[in-house]
Order: C-alpha cells, then structure tokens, then sequence
C-alpha cells in the first residue's frame, strides 16, 4: 500500500505577518523620522534616539513590504488576519518604546514598552512625573504614537500599501472596532483611504481651533493628534489645566466627541447617503454624554465639590467627555468628588463611545444592543414563539450579532475581573485596581486612586505594567482578536 | 378580439374561459404537454405546447397580430420576457402578471416606462390591499374605488341588528345619498329591486360616495365593528405586503402567524411594529394561545387554501369578530359561506379584472369582480355615444346592467331613474352576471 504523508504547513502564517508588521515600521519610521527633524531644529535632545530608530525601522520595513508582492496569489484563511494583527501591533509597541530607551526617558524597558502601548492603543497613561521636562521630540513621538494608533496602525497600512486584496481584508475586520465592519467602497483600500482622510480632516480642524483658541501652534499640534485619537497624553504634567483656557476646553471637548463618532457617519453625511444606519447609535452616545454631565454636575454641586454652579458644569461636562470617549485629558482632580461621580465616570468608561470611531470602551451600539436583547429576552418568557429581531430604525441586526454581543460582554467582564484579581494581587488597593484595568482596558489613561486624574502609573509594579500593557491590546482590538490566540485551534498547524 | 394566454395554470384557464365565453378568439399556450393534451378538449380555445417566451414560437402562433396577449405563468421571468417579445413583434396590448416585489415594487413605473409592457399585474399585492380596504372599513368586506377614489362601492354584511332587515328595501331611511345595487345571498349575486327584503347574513353592495361611505355601511351593517387587533395567518406574498400596509396606516395591532421559521424571521425583519410568531401547527389552542379569541380581525392568507379556510374555521369558532380568507381555488368559494367566514378574496380574480378590463375597451376605466359571480365596473361616456343623453333608466335596459353611481366634473351624483347620462360623465355600473358585452357598444362613440 502505498501511504503519502500529509504535509502541514506552520501555524502562522509569516507570509502575511512579515509585510503588515513591515508596513507598520514603515508608518512608525516616518514618524520616527519627523521626531528626528524636531530633535535636530529644537536642539533639546533626542536626535540619536529617533535618528537611529528611523534609520533601523525605515529600511527594515521596507525590505519587508517587498514580501508583500506574493499576498496577492497567496490563500488566507480567517486566523491569518487576527495573527497578523496583532503581531503587528506588538512590532509597533516595540519599535515605539525603543526611543524612550535611547533618549533615557525611561531606563527599564517594560516602562518603555508600557508607555508605547499606552500610545499606540491611545490609552494615554503615562509613567513620566514631569512632562514638561522631556525633549519636544519625545513629546511629539507620544503625540504620533497616540494619533497612528487612533483609527488604527493597520488601517493606515491597507490605505497606503499596494493593494493586496484578500489580505487587506483580512487585516482590515480583524483591527476594526465594532459589531460589523462597515464597507464603505467595494474595496477596502478605498474604505481605509477613506477612514484615513475623514481623521486627517478633522485633525487639521481641530488643530486650528485649537491655535485658534489660544493653544501655541507646538501645543496646537501635540493636542489635535492626541485628541481625534481619543488618546489624551499632553505636553504637560498638568493636562489641559495647564491652559486654564475655557475656549480650549470647548475645543477639547468637541473633537473628543467627534473623536468617538462613527467615522461611518461622517462619510454618509459627505456623501449624501442615508444616515439612519448610524443613526440609533450617536443619538444614543449625546443622550448618554448630555444625561452623564447634566447628572455629574448635580452631583458636584449637591456634594458641593467644585465651587459654583458654574464650575461645576464646566468640570463635568469636560471630564464625562474625555472619559466617555475614553481620551483621558484632565482639568480637574475628579478623584476628589463625591463616590457617586466617581463611580459615574467609571460606569462611562466602560461604555465608551461609538463603535468605529477611535474611542474604546464596549461602544455605544454594544450597549444599545444589550439593553435591547435584554428586554426581548423579558418579553420572551410571555411569547415564546414570537420571533425577535434586534433593530435599530436604519439596520436589522442577524442573530449572530445577538450571540455575538452577549458573547463580548460576558468576555469583557470577564477580563475586567481577572485584571483586578491581578492588580489587587500585585499590591494596588481596590479602587486602584479597578480602575487601573477600567482605564486600560477601555483605553482610556487615568483611572481613580493611586492611578487616578493628576498621578501616573508610576506605583504600579512592573508585572502589574505587563498585565495593564495587556489590556490595552485586548481592549484596543476589541477582546477576540487577541484572545483567539489562546485557542489550541489557532496554534493547530495549517491544513490539519 | 385575438387573445393569446401564456401559461395554463388557474389563472391562465380562469382568462381562456371567460374570455372565450364572451366569444374571443382565445389561444392559449404552456410548456407542459400533458397539461396541453388534458385541456385541449375541455376549452373553447386552441391549446398549443409550446414555449410562451420564446420569439421564435410567438411569431408561429403570430403573436404579432393579437389584440392583448396575457403572460400568467408560474415564473415572472417567463412572464415580462414574453410580454416584450410579444410588444415587439407588434401585439396590440400586453399584460404580465408579475409576483415578486423585487421586479416592479412600489411606485416604479418600470414597467410601463422602460419596457413598454402595458398592464403588470400583482396580484398577491393587490389581495392584499383589498384586505386592508376591508379591515380599515368597519362593517364591509369588500371597498372598491372609482373615479379616482371618488365614489364607492361597498360590501356590507348585515348582522341581525342592521335596520335594513325584514322590511323592503325602498323604505330604508338613510340619509346620506346612496344607492344600493346588488345583494349577495348564499354566494349568488343578485340585482336590488325596490320591492325585496333583506335577511341576515345578506351581503349587500352599497355605492356611494366616498366620504359618506363608511357612515352609509355603518348604517346598513347595523354593527360595525372597530378593528383594531387583527392577526394575520400566513406571512407570505399576501401576508406580509397587508402587514406593511396595516403597519403604514396606523392605529392597528399586528400578529403574523408564519409557519416556516425562515421565512417568519425574514418577515419579522421586514416589518418593525408587528408581532411575528412562528408556528408549526395551528390549532385551536395554538390560536388561543396567540389571543385570536380576542382579535377583531382574522385574515387567514397562506399558501394553502386548506388551511386558510380551516383556521378560519376555527378562529370563528374561538371568537374571532370578523374572519377573512384568502382562497384561490374557485370551488372551493361556496364553502366560505357555509363555513361563516366572513368573506373570501382570490388573487385570481384581480388578475382577470385586469384582464378583462383591456378586454372591454379603452373606456373601461377599472373593473372589479365579484367572487360570487357580477362586477362592477367604470366607464367614460364618449361625446355621441348611445349613452350620451340617455336616462339611467334607459342605458340600464341597454348594457343588461345598473348604473350605480355617476361622478360628473368630479361630483358624485346617486341616479335618479330619469337622471341623464352626459358626455364625460364617469358611470359605475353593477351587473350580477359576469360579462357585460354590450358597455363597449353603448359607451364608445361610433
């Protein structure tokens, strides 16, 4: 008899991590290579930690994206995309800390890399006690590292690579936030080219309000990358109270909340198509905004924590917009309101803001979608045989997705908890806890307690920094993309 | 008048009979031999096999010189190919009969437009609108509209409370202008004279114009009542487009019963304020289960005519107010009666008024059937026709018909026997035997 052994492939596919995980050093070499050039003209330091970063990611990642010739023949199969995605992102949060390194920023590299991802993921947690103090370059590579990773490093690399195709679709579901990957353009190029030039647009824009409203044209730059990304690092150690400006905070304010929009949206209203798709979902996301502030501002002024009416409005309408839409500036200490502001502001984190827009947290259709199950599986129990269908005026949901959104919430719980069980394990004290995996998980920077508004993530220990690194990434891409990697089916060798 | 009919299905042998009882010339052709070879002896048509969309077999059959050729097979495809092969080959008129809304839904004049077909007929979606006439009408089963929505013609169930009962009809005391044209007694269709007596459970077809009509049925029917929650058993092409029209129109509360879990879940994605239930077995505990004992509404249009009547049945049977079927087959009608189901709908005959409205000539503006035998139709009076200066009285004996109701420079007048027809006027006869012959000959000039 004659027997022919099967032959199997590996279990990644390095065919398509190579050229995404290229693409991903080119888009950081070229922002490496602006830090470079700010280095050079501000003469305050960093021109060998970015010049000699550059100078490695740059001709690295192109070599790289020469690979990327054969993904057009090449055969993907769904575990390609997730893989290639996330290593993409590690490579980038590698190549990202490696500046802070060099520049002495940071001297141990989990900082580094904490730091990175928290930049990249657009969490915007720092462990820098002065930020004021540090060079303009490394300012400004926290600014790009923040503003590349908002509407999504891989994102960027599908709109500006050579076609690939399949690949790019691939690539593309597996970084996108929310229930269903919107398609804009029958090519998902296009649909990234599109993304793209929607977050330029608006970058631009708030850049000028930002000048506009008093902001020098160094802060004005730093601000707007940091604030479409719903990031929220600064160049200062005092956020945006630095500027104790109210024009700036209406600024902020605006863009965050454009930040957290659906980008989908935006190009509806461009183009003239109907809106109703997106529709439920932002209406929903101003009521949650509008009904948060209406209701933090009681709370201050009933506790009486900010002095004045005024004021009081003024803290909560700027602290519910940066944690909602998960960017994380600060004005005001809200670690010292009352319990239930607090707890609040925790509550919006989680929610975040709409789903492909550049906030974290669930997403507001997420949200919109449980409630809505929830109350069909109530009214269930009196009609058993009525078929229910989740809808919103502009979109009918398919029974997956009700699958699917109870699925990820069950799972993002479950992450939630097991980051405090961590972090209470590494020595933080509850409220700490919680909130360090609330901010970063939901990527939103400053949590409560020892990590909370006006302190860093200096007290945390270096194996809690790994646990919260991870939970950016998590969060960031959404819980499965990450967490499929813990599946023996995705270790099983191809072809098996 | 040379009619070709494409497909011998129901509906296709349903046209072939009666037009060729109204002495046509009828060819009617399908694709299954079998089908050919079992009708050929039963019709006074010419039976051909043959493929009805194809030009080749349309130019044998000299499709070119026929005066309306209807495409009614099972597939619309078939349907619209053959109208336009038959339109180019010079076919005076074409008619397709078209099921699927995806082709010509809504408002899209496609049809007529860009292919030049002249009538599409829907006929699942005009059932369905015939329904929602009905359930949006207390106290009538059946609303048709003529003259543009002007003037119309209602059926009415009398109930044992309606004050028209037992005493002859020219004593009836209703005040707004009407007039009642035809009774329909255990599925006959009579003519009203003066001098009869309505009983319970008469159907009475009452005209009149239409804002006075729903006081005027009111009236007649004794006991209107208000719908408000209707269940509709079938989600089909039927089922679902009456859903859409209830949901449209407000103010009603909707159950769909659908038992193909499929196509429940698609309906119940289509439609946005109705109930949809997926059911397997309808029984008389599934039915009070879903609340049909307490609907005032019942329309039972599924796919199958068993079904439709047996639910019915038993939704009458449970407390049901006011039960509607849809049944296709023309034998099985008398038994709508029998069973006491309120009233009966066929798609079938919305596809032969169609039909027969292209029959009967330009002035023939719309056309309704009625299932127990007659119709009511509405014609234009030319300048110097027989009609034009005649009375009432007078074209009556002259169409074997009763004008029911004028519409004059858009006003709805109520005949008087000497009342004389002018030039222009919309007349809305009722005739209780189906084929009114001579209406082309009196209305038509020269």
């Amino acid at each position: 008899m004659n027997r022919t052994r099967r032959r199997y492939g590996p279990s990644l596919n390095w065919q398509l991590i190579i050229p995404v995980s290229a693409g991903v050093l080119v888009a950081s070499g070229l922002g490496l290579a602006a830090c470079f050039a700010v280095a050079v003209i501000g003469d305050d330091g960093g021109e060998a930690a970015f010049g000699i970063t550059a100078a490695a990611a740059l001709p690295v990642g192109g070599l790289g994206l020469l690979s990327a010739r054969r993904l057009r023949s090449m055969p993907l199969i769904i575990r390609d995309g997730f893989a290639a995605v996330t290593a993409a992102w590690l490579t980038a949060a590698i190549v990202g800390a490696v500046p802070f390194l060099i520049a002495g920023t940071f001297d141990r590299p989990v900082e580094a890399f904490f730091e990175s991802m928290s930049g990249f993921t657009t969490t915007g947690a720092t462990l820098i006690d002065d930020v004021d103090a540090e060079p303009d370059a490394v300012l400004l590579w926290r600014s790009l590292l923040q503003w590349l990773g908002g509407v999504g490093i891989v994102v960027l690399v599908v709109a500006i690579a050579p076609a690939t195709g399949l690949a790019s679709q691939r690539v593309f579901y597996a970084e996108t936030s929310g229930i269903t990957a919107d398609r804009l353009t029958p090519r998902i190029a296009d649909t990234a080219k599109i993304i793209w030039g929607i977050y330029l647009t608006l970058t631009a824009l708030a850049l000028m309000s930002y000048w506009v409203a008093g902001m020098s044209a160094w802060d004005a730059v730093n601000h707007s990358l940091t604030t479409l990304a719903t990031g929220g690092f600064s160049t200062h150690t005092a956020s945006l109270a630095a500027f104790d400006s109210l024009a700036i905070e209406l600024v902020a304010i605006v863009f965050m909340a454009a930040g957290g929009v659906n980008f989908a949206f935006y190009w509806r209203a461009v183009r003239g198509g109907s809106l109703w798709p997106e529709a439920a979902e932002i209406r929903l996301y101003f009521l949650i905004l509008v009904a948060s502030i209406a209701a933090v501002t009681a709370s201050l002024v009933l506790a009486d924590d900010v002095s004045g009416v005024w004021n009081s409005l003024r803290a909560s309408a700027f602290t519910v917009t940066s944690l909602i839409t998960t960017t994380g500036f600060t004005t005001d200490d809200y670690d010292l309101w009352g319990d239930y502001a607090r707890w609040h502001l925790l509550v919006l984190m989680f929610i975040g803001g709409c789903a492909g827009s550049t906030a974290g947290g669930m997403k507001v259709t997420r949200i919109m979608l449980l409630g809505k199950a929830a109350a069909q599986e109530i009214a269930r129990q009196l009609r058993p045989k009525a078929v229910q269908v989740l809808r919103t005026r502009g979109r009918v949901y398919g029974e997956d997705v009700r699958l699917g959104v109870l699925g990820f919430f069950y799972i993002y719980m479950t992450v939630a908890i097991a980051g405090t069980f961590a972090m209470t394990a590494a020595g933080l004290d509850f409220d700490s806890a919680l909130s360090s995996v609330a901010a970063t998980l939901n990527v939103v920077g400053p949590g409560l307690g020892a990590v909370g508004g006006i302190e860093n993530y200096a007290a945390v220990p270096e194996g809690g920094l790994l646990v919260l690194s991870a939970l950016m990434l998590i969060g960031r891409l959404e819980v499965f993309t990450v967490l499929v990697l813990l599946t023996r089916v995705f270790w099983r060798p191809r072809g098996a | 008048m040379r009619v070709i009919v494409i497909g011998l299905g129901e509906v296709g042998q349903n046209i072939a009979r009666t037009l060729s009882a109204e002495r046509h010339d009828v060819t009617i052709v399908d694709r299954d031999e079998a089908r050919v070879a079992a009708l050929e002896g039963e019709l006074d048509a010419l039976v051909l096999a043959g493929n009805g969309a194809s030009p080749k077999f349309l130019r044998e059959i000299e499709a070119g010189e026929a005066d309306l050729l209807c495409a009614v097979t099972q597939s619309d495809e078939v349907n619209v190919i053959a109208a336009l092969a038959a339109r180019q080959l010079g076919a005076k008129q074409t008619v397709a009969r078209v099921r699927d809304d995806d082709y010509f839904g809504g408002e899209e004049s496609f049809s007529r437009d860009m292919l030049g077909i002249d009538f599409v007929i829907h006929p699942e979606r005009a059932t369905a609108e015939d329904l929602a006439e009905a359930v949006m009408l207390p106290g009538a089963v059946h609303v048709e509209h003529f003259a543009e929505g002007r003037l119309s013609v209602a059926e009415t169930v009398l109930t044992d409370r309606s004050p028209l009962i037992g005493r002859p009809l020219r004593e009836r005391t209703m005040v707004r202008p009407h007039s009642v044209v035809g009774i329909i007694r255990e599925g006959r269709t009579l003519a009203a004279e003066p001098g009869q007596r309505p009983k319970k459970g008469d159907h009475l077809l009452i005209a009149a114009a239409r804002e006075d009509i729903g006081a005027v049925v009111a009236y007649a029917a004794g006991q209107a009542i208000e719908v408000h929650n209707v269940v509709v058993f079938g989600a089909g092409r039927i089922g679902l487009p009456l859903a859409r029209r209830l949901e449209a129109t407000g103010g009603f509360t909707v159950t769909v019963i659908e038992n193909d879990a499929a196509r429940a879940r698609q309906v119940a994605e289509l439609l946005r304020s109705t109930t949809v239930l997926h059911e397997d077995g309808m029984g008389k505990d599934a039915l009070l289960a879903h609340g049909v004992d307490s609907a005032d509404a019942f329309i039972a249009c599924a796919g199958d005519d068993r079904s439709n009547l047996l639910t019915s049945l038993h939704a009458k049977q449970i407390g049901a107010a006011f039960c509607l079927a849809v049944v296709s087959r023309e034998d099985f009608v008398p038994l709508v009666d029998a069973l006491g189901i309120d009233a009966a709908f066929s798609p079938r005959l919305v596809t032969a008024e169609t039909i027969l409205q292209s029959v009967r000539g330009e002035n023939v503006e719309a056309m309704h059937l009625l299932l127990g035998g007659g119709e009511v139709l509405e014609v234009q009076a030319d300048a110097g026709c027989r009609a034009d200066g005649r009375s009432v009285e007078q074209v009556d004996s002259l169409t074997w018909a009763h004008v029911a109701g004028i519409v004059r420079n858009g006003k709805v007048l109520m005949p008087e026997a000497h009342e004389r027809i002018e030039a222009g006027d919309r007349v809305v006869l009722f005739s209780p035997r189906r084929g009114v012959a001579e209406v082309g000959r009196t209305f038509n000039a020269a």
